[in-house]
């Protein structure tokens, strides 16, 4: 299954300038958010969103894009990012580009670490939840990584059969916990299929130092994940510590999906299908993988956010379940591209 | 080949007799006691006195009214499942193919609340008779593991293609399944929440016989085209190269199992796991042959899901957890166990 690495010099281009990437990533970003902020059940024009945001005269226009559209403007991008982000390093840490915090069933394991914590352990408070969501991320990566390495290596079929059983499990341990709490069943149903609907604001700012912390982590493991890109026996050569950057790279995987399941719920695929576009667009070196796979992520999440609002209108759809149908598409892809 | 493989697969050698015996007995104590269990014990020669046309009138209502239905339905349910499983793991010849991993379960299950959707009037009743849901069931099952076929393309005799093309296939309709249950009333997307956890507690009687007409057929039906199944022990090239791997005849098992998930899920929702633990543990207890494959396999399906309701019942009452939880949370980490191991193919 080493088809599914590509040759790494296939794809860096170097010498072109990426700048112009960027730009318009972040020109997409702005037109995205601003997106975001309009349209909707009620759609309003950009003077309005300015006036209430900068301007708030208590109107019941500017309650509704402050209180209800900002936050989901603000988290959308930030979610995305930190998925994209945490999609890349799997792929890299596991050479397998069908990797991703799905397959390998990390938003499960968040998922399942805050129901958990906010059911039976009563833990109300933001920074707790983000926390639980970490722990649970991190100790379902270290279990899936063992399985695997257990199972003689990341075989395609391996990573997404584990993914597969542990997002059965996380399920099966979360219907039982909602069963014997009705009340919040309906709750968190639909916070379990990944949405950025009625989400208070302040989820965005316990969700970014979080994501910040993970993303320096990343940066900062970049080179280092550059070389463990070809292979072990080739990145210890290089003077990689393979253990020490396998375990910062769990952390920081942890740590963005994490903060990202605690902000939106497991957000489906987004992982998967961020870091192949990214590197479409940057090529292979770990500093602009990274890059780019932040704003591809932010980008794309927030557009799925707005197409949540529109696709059974008048009803919204948790956007879990468009980037899950999105996801599917490109995991089918990918297979039909890579094992064809 | 064939005509020295059939009377070995068609005997019972000593050791897996008795392990067959050992197992039917597991199940009716399971069952006499999942039917006893509840509000009130019922002892089990009262259940079996009732069951023979005896017993008092209370006991009658109690056991026949309201408890059989529902443990009736688990052990179909579950031996169904296990059947499809077996069929689908002898035909790849690999021991983690299951129709939960090929997409199958997940399919029916999106066939369902499409029906659903479509056949519910505003009071949340259906438009159509009830026994429709079945053939819902099936289309979305057939449909589920066409694509895989076709998807899998020219080389569908390869499992792990099959079998990664089953789980994104099964991502693609656990997607749409969502969001066509968020299209219905609140509450119906609540219950159908809870049913496609796997949950047979609200099963009636109707239900049972539609689920016994449509499963009994297609049973025997799998059971006279299991008699060419190649053995468990053959490697690809070998099943080929004496034209055990005809593509027609692996279509037409793959239908089979489909029809009988389809009769499954159809009402007792998308029970987790037991399509892939009850024939591998029918194989490590009476090993490969295939009379006796078949009935432990469907036996311990049925021993998983009664058992399961049993103990959340027993666990949890009055609340109803669906019994698919308790199988998922057993079968999760037996499928670890088995990824864990270095060689996972039979051949």
């Amino acid at each position: 299954m080493t088809i599914l690495v590509e040759s790494i010099g296939g794809s860096i281009r170097a010498g072109r300038s990426r700048w112009p990437v960027y730009g318009a990533l972040g020109l997409a970003l702005a037109f995205a958010v601003l997106a975001s902020l309009t349209l909707g059940y009620r759609l309003y024009g950009l003077d309005q969103v300015w006036l209430a945001l900068f301007a708030h005269d208590g109107s019941e226009t500017a309650t509704v894009i402050a209180g209800l559209r900002l936050p989901r403007a603000l988290i959308a991008p930030l979610a995305g990012a930190a998925l994209g982000m945490a999609g890349v390093m799997v792929q890299t840490l596991s050479r397998n580009r069908i990797a991703s915090p799905d397959t390998l069933g990390l938003n499960a394991g968040a998922s399942v670490a805050v129901v958990l914590a906010t059911v039976v352990f009563g833990v109300g408070s933001l920074v707790g939840l983000s926390l639980a969501a970490a722990f649970g991320a991190l100790v379902t990566s270290v279990v899936v990584f063992g399985v695997a390495a257990g199972a003689g290596g990341l075989s395609p079929l391996k990573i997404v059969l584990v993914g597969v059983t542990f997002a059965g499990l996380a399920h099966a341990v979360v219907e039982i916990v909602l069963t014997s709490n009705e009340a919040q069943l309906q709750q968190l149903l639909f916070w379990l299929s990944g949405a950025f609907v009625d989400r208070p604001i302040s989820l965005f700012f316990n969700g970014l130092p979080v994501v910040l912390a993970g993303a320096a982590l990343a940066f900062g493991l970049s080179s280092a994940l550059d070389a463990l890109q070809a292979d072990d026996a080739t990145a210890a050569s290089l003077g990689v510590p393979l253990v020490a950057v396998r375990g910062m790279t769990f952390a920081a995987v942890s740590l963005l999906t994490g903060a990202a399941v605690s902000m939106a719920g497991p957000v489906a695929f987004v992982g998967l299908v961020v870091p192949h576009a990214a590197r479409s667009l940057v090529g292979l070196r770990h500093r602009h993988q990274l890059a780019a796979a932040a704003l591809v992520g932010a980008v794309y999440t927030t557009l799925a956010d707005v197409a949540a609002r529109f696709v059974i209108y008048p009803v919204e759809a948790p956007v879990g379940a468009i980037t899950a149908v999105v996801g599917a598409g490109t995991l089918l892809w990918l297979l039909r591209r890579r094992l064809a | 080949m064939s005509e020295q493989a059939l009377p070995r697969a068609w005997s019972l050698p000593g050791p897996a007799g008795l392990a067959v015996v050992v197992v039917a007995a597991v199940f009716v104590l399971l069952f006499l006691g999942g039917v006893g269990f509840g509000s009130t014990w019922i002892s089990p020669d009262t259940v079996l006195s009732v069951l023979l046309g005896g017993g008092e009138r209370t006991d009658r209502l109690v056991v026949l009214q309201l408890r059989l239905p529902r443990v009736l339905a688990a052990a179909i349910a579950g031996g169904a499942i296990a059947y499809a499983g077996y069929l689908l793991q002898r035909i790849t010849r690999n021991e983690l193919a299951s129709p939960g991993v090929l997409g199958v379960v997940d399919g029916a299950a999106l066939g369902v609340v499409l029906f659903l959707a479509i056949f519910s009037n505003e009071s949340n009743a259906l438009t159509v008779p009830v026994a429709w849901q079945p053939l819902a069931a099936a289309s979305g099952a057939i449909t589920a593991i066409g694509l895989v076929f076709l998807l899998s393309g020219r080389q569908a005799s390869s499992t792990i293609r099959l079998i990664l093309f089953g789980i994104a296939i099964a991502a693609l309709a656990k997607a749409l399944t969502t969001i066509f249950m968020l299209i219905g009333p609140i509450y119906q997307a609540a219950q159908a929440a809870r049913w496609l956890a796997g949950a047979v507690n609200t099963i009636n009687w109707g239900e049972v016989q539609i689920m016994l007409a449509v499963l009994v057929p297609v049973g025997i039906v799998a059971g006279m085209a299991a008699r060419n199944l190649p053995p468990a022990d053959l490697d690809d090239v070998s099943a080929r190269s004496i034209g055990l791997d005809l593509p027609v005849y692996r279509i037409f098992i793959f239908l089979l199992a489909a029809l009988l998930t389809a009769g499954a899920v159809a009402f007792a929702g998308g029970v987790g796991f037991v399509g892939l633990i009850a024939p591998h543990i029918a194989r490590l207890l009476v090993g490969r042959g295939r009379v006796a494959g078949i009935v432990v396999s469907i036996l311990l399906g049925a021993i998983i899901l009664v058992g399961a309701d049993l103990l959340i019942r027993v666990a949890f009452a009055p609340l109803e957890v669906p019994a698919g939880t308790v199988t998922a949370i057993i079968g999760a980490p037996y499928f670890l166990y088995l990824l864990m191991r270095k060689d996972n193919s039979n051949g």
